[in-house]
């Protein structure tokens, strides 16, 4: 069939206009029109962007029966998706088009003109040879599901739930313990403020509870899922009773599993679980906020008590960021109590991230609180007293006696991560925390579209970050799966050819989001279209030539280049 | 003697070099007319076979741009590129080819300059090197 290719040039004011040999492009291109089989129209345009010049080339392609458009303007991280809707709007199929970027890479970058123009041509020509090869690809259409899982109830589950509960979208809520609330139920008092804890926290728990859109699972776990976003396929469990089950469907999932502290009896030099009265910092919270004393195992108060920051921090490889606040509120509580006792705090590194933390910090300070940086520490007992022996920074050993110490040891991962990432098929980082799917540009997505993560799960985080969290994938979840709305896959994604395909599963192992699958019946690998995001490693890793890139085929890249390098 | 003007492929991912040369093209940079990018949505998608056909046809050059390890917008595309590229080199020098003639970098979004760097002394290198010589010589 004869193809009739237009190729428009945008001027793009004076920045190609300027630079470039609109008036030579344009010969030298019309020059390559071979008819009838491929016949080449070419214009030119002041602002092929601008309303008027989107208008201009709608009435080109119709009047001109275009089977093939090319334009050579801007990046297409500008206006490919421009042009595409001016496709769309005259029927021609969008992936028949091509966007050749002679402004960065030609006018912007090269001063001398007839340089730049030369390469200008060159890059079209590559541009008009792909677009020949180039095939009609169709958009499908998925039903969605808007109703979510959320895995864990702590303050990150529980707010991500109340932020995505609505009449038209359920959430079941599911939690591993007996009850809803997670690790913040047991604090005494919410820092920087001392504020009471219990009163934003019940709060939370009884909207949770009181809504009617939220479905709240105890003591239950996650047994199965599959699927991808929009669908998945959920089955969980009674943690005690595995043939009760509950089974229903979802659009996406939260992962808010929280974390676990570091057992300190892991390092002996801290004396954990063997010398009396060393406390970890939830203990001592929890014994706080049940009987509102921190009493040493005798029953007194004790008169000095050492905070050790840092316990862990060197085994894990990371600052667990939340725990230096949470030790100058323990002092606060100890002073509270008893204003003589002799606090001293022991830190390696002080971290203080937050807009408030300094002040909190130098509040602590200021109640007669010692801090001293060290950089080896351990707690020795001889007959019954206790004491600190420290190396300062400076190389310096002392010791002070201690009645009662406290502990802060690191923040890890959830108990049980693992199972998780393998049932939803998400990574986790070197640190065994939930992976991100980009640490600076995601942080809550993750390599699954529709599966995301909240608050400690992926990093250690305090109550704000956590929220904050919560809230961002509320408003990702609200924009992705609105009701009553389908959703559109990509498009140009991976195909594998039953014919050509041999069954050695290359491809399996090279896909980083688990869009291909074993059909063990017929011995071939198949792409999940819904899962496929198109990077297409698969195609290139394949020794047997039947994987596809949709739009990215090789003869379609084979003409490019050929082109080009002619 | 006419002064050779090289023609070098330059695959670049979506992601993270084609918005590196963009910026290098918005920040005004100066990079040859040499380079011919072709835009790939990720390095992993570069098929061996597309870089020796282009030398077999004559290209002086081939670039590969990618994400910075770790940054793959993949996930771990750039880490199949990274191991099938040491693979081609080996595989170019079986066959005779000129495997200094090939190029793989990291280059980011917002590293507009790194990419007009990288540009100019690639090409500075492939000029000292001459015409491809596999263009004469095709065996294949």
């Amino acid at each position: 069939m004869s193809k009739k290719i237009g190729v428009y040039v945008c001027e793009c004011g004076p920045n190609i206009a300027d630079k470039v040999d609109i008036k030579k492009i344009l010969a030298e291109i019309s020059s390559l029109s071979e008819p009838p089989e491929r016949i080449i129209i070419t214009k030119k345009h002041k602002l092929l962007c601008s309303n008027e010049g989107q208008d201009f080339l709608a009435d080109e392609i119709k009047k001109n029966e275009l089977t093939h458009l090319v334009i050579a303007a801007c990046s297409p991280r500008d206006h490919d998706i421009t042009f595409m809707n001016v496709c769309k709007r005259t029927n021609l199929n969008p992936y028949l088009y091509k966007l050749i970027n002679i402004r960065e890479h030609c006018a912007w970058i090269i001063p001398d003109k007839e340089e730049a123009t030369e390469k200008a041509i060159q890059y079209i020509r590559a541009g008009i040879n792909r677009v020949a090869y180039q095939a009609p690809l169709t958009e499908k259409e998925l039903d969605s599901i808007p109703d979510v899982l959320v895995i864990g109830a702590g303050i990150a589950g529980i707010e991500s739930s109340l932020s995505l509960a609505s009449e038209k979208r359920k959430v079941y809520l599911l939690e591993r313990t007996s009850s809803i609330g997670g690790k913040v139920t047991k604090f005494e008092k919410i820092l920087p403020h001392q504020g009471t804890n219990l009163d934003i926290i019940r709060e939370k728990i009884q909207a949770v509870q009181e809504n009617e859109n939220i479905k709240i699972f105890t003591e239950t776990e996650v047994d199965k899922a599959v699927g991808f976003l929009g669908n998945f396929e959920i089955t969980l469990k009674n943690i005690h009773n595995d043939d009760q089950k509950n089974e229903f469907k979802v659009g996406a999932i939260v992962v808010a599993t929280g974390y676990n502290l570091f057992n300190p009896e892991k390092i002996p030099r801290y004396g954990y679980g063997k010398i009396e009265d060393v406390y970890t910092s939830m203990e001592i919270e929890e014994s706080n906020s049940k009987t509102g004393k921190i009493l040493l195992k005798s029953g007194k108060p004790p008169r000095t008590a050492a905070l050790i920051h840092c316990v862990g921090r060197e085994e894990k490889g990371y600052c667990s960021r939340v725990c230096c606040n949470y030790m100058f509120k323990i002092a606060q509580y100890l002073k509270e109590k008893r204003p003589d006792i002799k606090i001293t705090e022991f830190y390696q590194d002080l971290c203080l991230p937050n807009k408030a933390d300094q002040e909190f910090f130098v509040d602590t300070k200021n109640k007669e609180v010692d801090f001293i940086r060290f950089k080896d520490i351990s707690i020795k007992q001889k007959d019954k007293e206790k004491f600190i022996e420290y190396t300062k920074t400076d190389g310096k050993k002392e010791k002070i006696p201690a009645e009662m110490i406290i502990l802060a040891p690191a923040i890890e991962p959830a108990a049980g991560s693992e199972d998780i990432a393998e049932l939803l098929n998400i990574s986790l980082d070197e640190m065994g925390f939930f992976q991100e799917a980009h640490q600076k540009l995601n942080p809550v997505a993750t390599s699954i579209d529709g599966v995301f993560i909240v608050g400690s799960a992926q990093n250690p985080k305090n109550i704000p970050d956590s929220i904050m969290d919560a809230q961002a994938v509320g408003g990702k979840i609200l924009t992705q799966l609105i009701p009553g709305v389908k959703l559109v896959p990509e498009v140009t994604i991976s195909e594998i050819s039953d014919a050509f395909c041999t069954g050695c599963q290359t491809c399996l192992s090279v896909c980083s989001y688990g869009a291909i699958y074993f059909d063990e019946d017929r011995n071939i690998s198949v792409v999940n279209e819904a899962i496929c995001r198109g990077c297409g490693n698969c195609v290139a890793s394949c020794p047997s030539g039947a994987a596809h890139a949709k739009h990215f085929t090789s003869p379609q890249i084979y003409q490019e280049v050929l082109e080009a390098i002619r | 003697m006419k002064e050779h003007k090289p023609k070098i492929i330059c695959f670049l991912c979506k992601w993270c070099t084609s918005a590196g040369a963009d910026l290098a093209g918005t920040s005004r940079l100066r990079y040859p007319p040499a380079i011919l990018p072709i835009r790939v949505m990720c390095s992993s998608r570069i098929d061996p076979a597309f870089i020796i056909k282009a030398f077999l046809n004559g290209a002086d050059g081939v670039f590969i741009g990618g994400c910075h390890p770790g940054d793959c917008h993949y996930q771990e595309g750039n880490y199949h590129t990274r191991r099938r590229f040491a693979i081609l080199k080996k595989v170019f020098d079986a066959l005779g080819l000129e495997s200094k003639r090939l190029k793989l970098s990291w280059i980011s979004a917002s590293e507009g300059v790194k990419f007009a760097r990288v540009s100019n002394e690639y090409t500075e290198k492939i000029k000292s090197f001459g015409e491809n010589p596999t263009k004469s010589n095709v065996f294949l």
